[in-house]
C-alpha cells in the first residue's frame, strides 16, 4: 500500500477515535447526571440537620427566619424562612438565640421538626 | 534526584524540540532526488529515530522523578502502582501519556522506513512525521507553568503552544542545517549544492517569521508569568529569563552575519560557494549550541516558580517613580524637555535609515548620543531610594484583624515619637531633629509598602530598627495599619453622597460570623454585590437600624447587601436587638472588635455607615444625616457606572 495512504489512514482513525471518545464521555455524563437525579428524587422524605441564629419569628406567617449553616445535601449557607409543622415551636424560640434545628421531607417541602437551642451564646 | 529529574527534563526537551525542527526541516528543504541530497535526508531520518528514543526514555525518567518527588520518596520512582497513580491522576500526567502516545506511534513510523520515493509519499510521510512531532511538542505547553496560570488559561496555554513550537521549528531545524551544509560543502557533495543553497535560503526566510511569532509569543508568556519588572530583575525565574535573553544575543549576531553570507553562496559553485558554505555551516553551528544551552536555560525554568508567585528581592538602591516629580515640582521641566530630546533622537536613528550608506553613521551617532543626553537629564528626576523588600507583597492581606493588631503594635512601639494620629506630633517628638515622619496619606503616596516594611525592620535615620524585636507578621501588621491610616486621610474627601467613576480608598477586607455560621468576608461580595457596612451604638442607632429594616427587601434587589457591625462587639448582639425592628441582613456576632478598630481609622463616630462598591473600594461615608433614600440614590449610582478600575488586589502596594 502506497505510504500516503497509509498516513491518510492514520490520521483518519486517530481523528475518529478522538472524536467518537468525545461524544462517548459527553453522552456518559449526561446519563450519570440523569440517573443521579434521579435516585436523589426517588429517596422520598429525607432528615436534614444544621445549626442556626434565630432572627425572626412570625406565627402569623407560619414561619420562623434562621441565618444558618450550609445544610449538607440541600442548600449553603443564607438566611432562610423556615415553616414549622407545630406552633409549639414558636414558643421555644426568640430572637437571638443560636439553634440546632432539624427540617424533614421531600426537598423543596420541608418542613421544621425541632429546634434545641445551643448554651454557647 | 532533583538533578536528575532536571537533566531528564532538558534531555527530553531537547530531544522533543530537535525531533519537531528536522521534521519540518527535511519539508522545508523539500524533496530531492540527488544522491548527496538522499544521503543526507537518510541522515535526518537516522538523527530523528536517535531522538525520538531519547525523549521517549527521558520522559520515562521525568515521571519516575515525578513520582518520587510527589510521593516525597525516593523508592516510588521504580514502583509501578505509583508511577501509574501520578500517570492517571494527575493533569501533567494525562499531558504525559497523550505525548508519550504521540511520540511512540511517530517512531513506529519513522522506524518502519517505509519506500516514499514517489513524491506523493515522500510528502505524505514528511507531513505526518511534523504532524505527530509537532503535536507531542505543543502539548508541552499544557503541561507547563502555563497550565496553572488564572485567569485566561486557555490564552495562557496557546500563546505557550505556540512559542515552544516555534522555538521548536526555528532552533530544532539548526543541526539537519548544519548537516546539510556539511554534506554539500564536501567535493563529493557537489551534486547537492543548488538544493543545500535553496534550503538555506528558505530557511532564512522561515526564520525570519519565526523569531518574530518567538518574539511576539515570548512576551506574551513573560507577561503572563512574570507581569512586572521588579518580578524581572527580583526573582529567579526573572533572572534566567534575562539570561536566555542574553543567550540570544550571539545568535542574533550570528543570524546578522549569516544573512550576509546567504548571497555568497550562489556564487560559481567550487570556487566562491564553497567558502561561504563552509563558514555558514560553522555558524550555524555553533548557533545550534548556543540554542541548546538556552534549551537548558529553559529546562531550568520549568522547574523554578514562576516569578509571580515570588516575592521579588529588588537589587538596586533607586527606582523611577512618577510620584517624585510630586514633591520635586521644580525638576519637572528637565524631564520634559530631556524625555523630548531622547525621543528627537530616537526619531534621528530612525531617520538615519532614509539616508544614503556613507551619511548614515553620523545621523546614527548623533540620534544615540541625544537619547543618552536626554535620558542623562529626564531621569535622575524621576529616581527615588528604593530597598530589597520595595517591590515585596505584604506577607499579610490588608484586613481589619491585621490592621487592629498592627494598631496595638503601633500604640505600644511607634505612637511615643510618631503621635497616636501618626502625623509626628508624639511626646517624644520634640527632642528629635529631624522630626519623626507624618504617616499620613500625604506623605504615603510615594512609599510602597515595601519600603515601610524595610524601615521598621532596619530603622531609618533616628528610628531604631524593629527587625529584632517584632516578627515578620507584626511588621506588617504595622503596615497594614499604617495604610489604614493614610486612607483615613484620604477618607476625609468621602461625602455621604457617590462621586460617580471616583474610587479612592480600599476598603479594607474583614471576616464576621453571623451567629454559628461558617465566617464570611467582606470580599466573598466583591463582583456581586454593593455592601453597606453599618457600624452602629445601641440605643441610639436603633431608630436607623429600623428604618434599613424597613426598605431592606428594596435594597436587596437592588444589589446591595447590609452587614450590621455593634461598636461594643456583644457577642449576642442579635439579641440585644430584639424583635423589633424585624433586622434580617447580617448581624455581626464574631469579629466586630476588629472591623470597629479598622474602619474608626476611616470614620470616628458612634454610627458610621461605609458604601463599599461591587469592586471592593470605599464610596460613600455618611455619620450624619442616615437618608435612607439617599442611601437608594447612592445605589443606583453605583449600578449605572462602568467599572473603571481593576478590584485592588489582595494586598497594599
Amino acid at each position: 500500500m502506497a505510504v500516503w495512504r497509509v498516513v491518510v489512514l492514520l490520521v483518519l482513525t486517530l481523528a475518529v477515535g478522538v472524536g467518537w471518545g468525545y461524544l462517548w464521555w459527553g453522552r456518559e455524563a449526561t446519563r450519570l447526571t440523569r440517573e443521579l437525579a434521579e435516585a436523589r428524587a426517588a429517596a422520598g422524605p429525607r432528615e436534614y440537620h444544621a445549626e442556626g441564629v434565630i432572627r425572626a419569628v412570625l406565627p402569623e406567617m407560619n414561619i420562623v427566619v434562621i441565618t444558618h449553616d450550609e445544610i449538607t445535601g440541600y442548600m449553603p449557607a443564607m438566611t432562610m424562612g423556615f415553616r414549622a409543622v407545630s406552633p409549639k415551636i414558636y414558643e421555644t424560640v426568640d430572637v437571638g438565640d443560636a439553634v440546632r434545628f432539624t427540617l424533614r421531607g421531600t426537598p423543596p417541602n420541608l418542613a421544621l421538626v425541632a429546634v434545641e437551642k445551643v448554651t454557647s451564646q | 534526584m532533583n538533578e536528575l529529574g532536571l537533566v531528564a527534563r532538558f534531555v527530553h526537551l531537547a530531544a522533543s524540540i530537535l525531533t519537531v525542527g528536522s521534521a519540518a526541516f527535511l519539508i522545508i528543504a523539500g524533496h530531492s532526488d540527488r544522491a548527496t541530497a538522499r544521503r543526507w535526508q537518510a541522515q535526518v531520518q537516522r538523527l530523528m529515530r536517535a531522538l525520538v528514543v531519547m525523549a521517549l526514555a527521558a520522559g520515562v525518567v521525568a515521571l519516575a522523578q515525578q513520582a518520587a518527588s510527589l510521593e516525597q520518596r525516593p523508592r516510588a520512582a521504580v514502583e509501578p502502582a505509583a508511577l501509574w497513580r501520578v500517570a492517571v491522576e494527575t493533569h501533567a500526567g494525562a499531558v504525559w501519556i497523550v505525548r508519550q502516545s504521540l511520540l511512540l506511534l511517530l517512531g513506529g513510523f519513522i522506524f518502519a522506513r517505509a519506500d516514499v520515493s514517489r513524491r506523493v509519499d515522500w510528502r505524505a510521510a514528511r507531513a505526518y512525521g511534523l504532524l505527530l512531532a509537532g503535536a507531542a511538542l505543543a502539548l508541552l505547553g499544557a503541561a507547563g507553568h502555563a497550565a496553572a496560570v488564572e485567569p485566561g488559561t486557555a490564552a495562557a496555554v496557546a500563546a505557550d503552544m505556540f512559542h515552544v513550537l516555534a522555538a521548536g521549528v526555528w532552533a530544532g531545524a539548526l543541526p539537519a542545517l548544519t548537516l546539510l551544509l556539511a554534506s554539500a560543502w564536501s567535493e563529493a557533495g557537489a551534486d547537492a549544492r543548488p538544493y543545500a543553497v535553496v534550503a538555506a535560503r528558505r530557511f532564512s526566510r522561515t526564520a525570519v517569521a519565526l523569531m518574530v511569532a518567538l518574539a511576539f509569543s515570548g512576551t506574551l508568556v513573560a507577561v503572563s508569568q512574570i507581569g512586572s519588572i521588579p518580578a524581572l530583575v527580583g526573582t529567579r525565574y526573572g533572572r534566567l529569563l534575562l539570561l536566555k535573553l542574553a543567550l540570544l544575543v550571539p545568535i542574533a549576531g550570528l543570524a546578522a552575519l549569516n544573512r550576509r553570507l546567504l548571497p555568497q553562496l550562489s556564487g560559481e559553485a567550487g570556487r566562491v560557494g564553497r567558502p561561504a558554505m563552509r563558514r555558514l555551516g560553522a555558524c550555524v553551528a555553533v548557533e545550534a549550541i548556543v540554542a541548546v544551552a538556552i534549551l537548558g536555560v529553559v529546562a531550568v525554568m520549568g522547574v523554578t516558580a514562576p516569578a509571580r508567585h515570588e516575592q521579588p528581592v529588588w537589587p538596586f538602591t533607586f527606582r523611577l517613580a512618577w510620584e517624585s516629580l510630586a514633591y520635586a515640582p521644580e525638576s519637572r521641566p528637565f524631564v520634559l524637555v530631556g524625555s523630548q530630546v531622547a525621543v528627537l533622537g530616537v526619531a534621528a536613528a530612525i531617520a538615519s535609515r532614509l539616508l544614503r550608506r556613507r551619511a548614515r553613521p553620523a545621523l546614527l551617532g548623533g540620534g544615540a548620543v541625544l537619547v543618552v543626553a536626554g535620558l542623562a537629564m529626564a531621569l535622575p528626576p524621576l529616581a527615588t531610594d528604593a530597598y530589597p523588600t520595595t517591590y515585596q507583597r505584604p506577607a499579610v492581606p490588608y484586613q481589619a484583624g491585621s490592621i487592629a493588631t498592627g494598631a496595638m503594635t503601633y500604640r505600644e512601639h511607634c505612637a511615643a515619637c510618631h503621635g497616636a494620629g501618626g502625623a509626628g506630633n508624639g511626646p517624644a517628638a520634640a527632642a528629635l531633629s529631624p522630626p519623626p515622619s507624618d504617616l499620613r496619606a500625604h506623605h504615603a503616596a510615594l512609599h510602597t509598602a515595601g519600603d515601610l516594611f524595610w524601615w521598621i525592620t532596619h530603622g531609618r535615620r533616628q528610628m531604631p530598627a524593629f527587625g529584632e524585636r517584632l516578627d515578620v507578621e507584626a511588621r506588617w501588621d504595622l503596615v497594614n495599619f499604617i495604610r489604614a491610616l493614610a486612607a483615613g486621610d484620604t477618607a476625609r474627601e468621602l461625602t455621604p453622597l457617590v462621586q460617580p467613576e471616583r474610587p479612592l480608598v480600599v476598603a479594607p477586607d474583614f471576616a464576621f460570623a453571623v451567629g454559628p455560621t461558617p465566617p464570611r468576608t467582606l470580599k466573598d461580595y466583591r463582583g456581586r454585590r454593593s455592601v453597606l457596612v453599618v457600624l452602629y451604638t445601641l440605643p441610639a442607632s436603633r431608630a436607623r437600624l429600623s428604618a434599613l429594616a424597613a426598605r431592606y427587601d428594596v435594597l436587596v434587589p437592588l444589589g446591595v447587601e447590609i452587614i450590621a457591625v455593634p461598636t461594643d462587639a456583644a457577642p449576642d448582639a442579635i439579641k440585644q436587638l430584639g424583635a423589633e425592628p424585624r433586622v434580617l441582613f447580617p448581624v455581626v456576632t464574631d469579629g466586630a472588635a476588629e472591623i470597629v478598630a479598622a474602619y474608626g481609622l476611616l470614620a470616628r463616630a458612634p454610627h458610621a455607615e461605609f458604601l463599599v462598591d461591587r469592586q471592593g473600594y470605599l464610596r460613600a461615608i455618611d455619620t450624619r444625616s442616615r437618608d435612607t433614600d439617599t442611601l437608594v440614590a447612592n445605589v443606583e449610582a453605583l449600578n449605572r457606572e462602568r467599572v473603571v478600575v481593576a478590584p485592588p488586589a489582595e494586598h497594599v502596594h
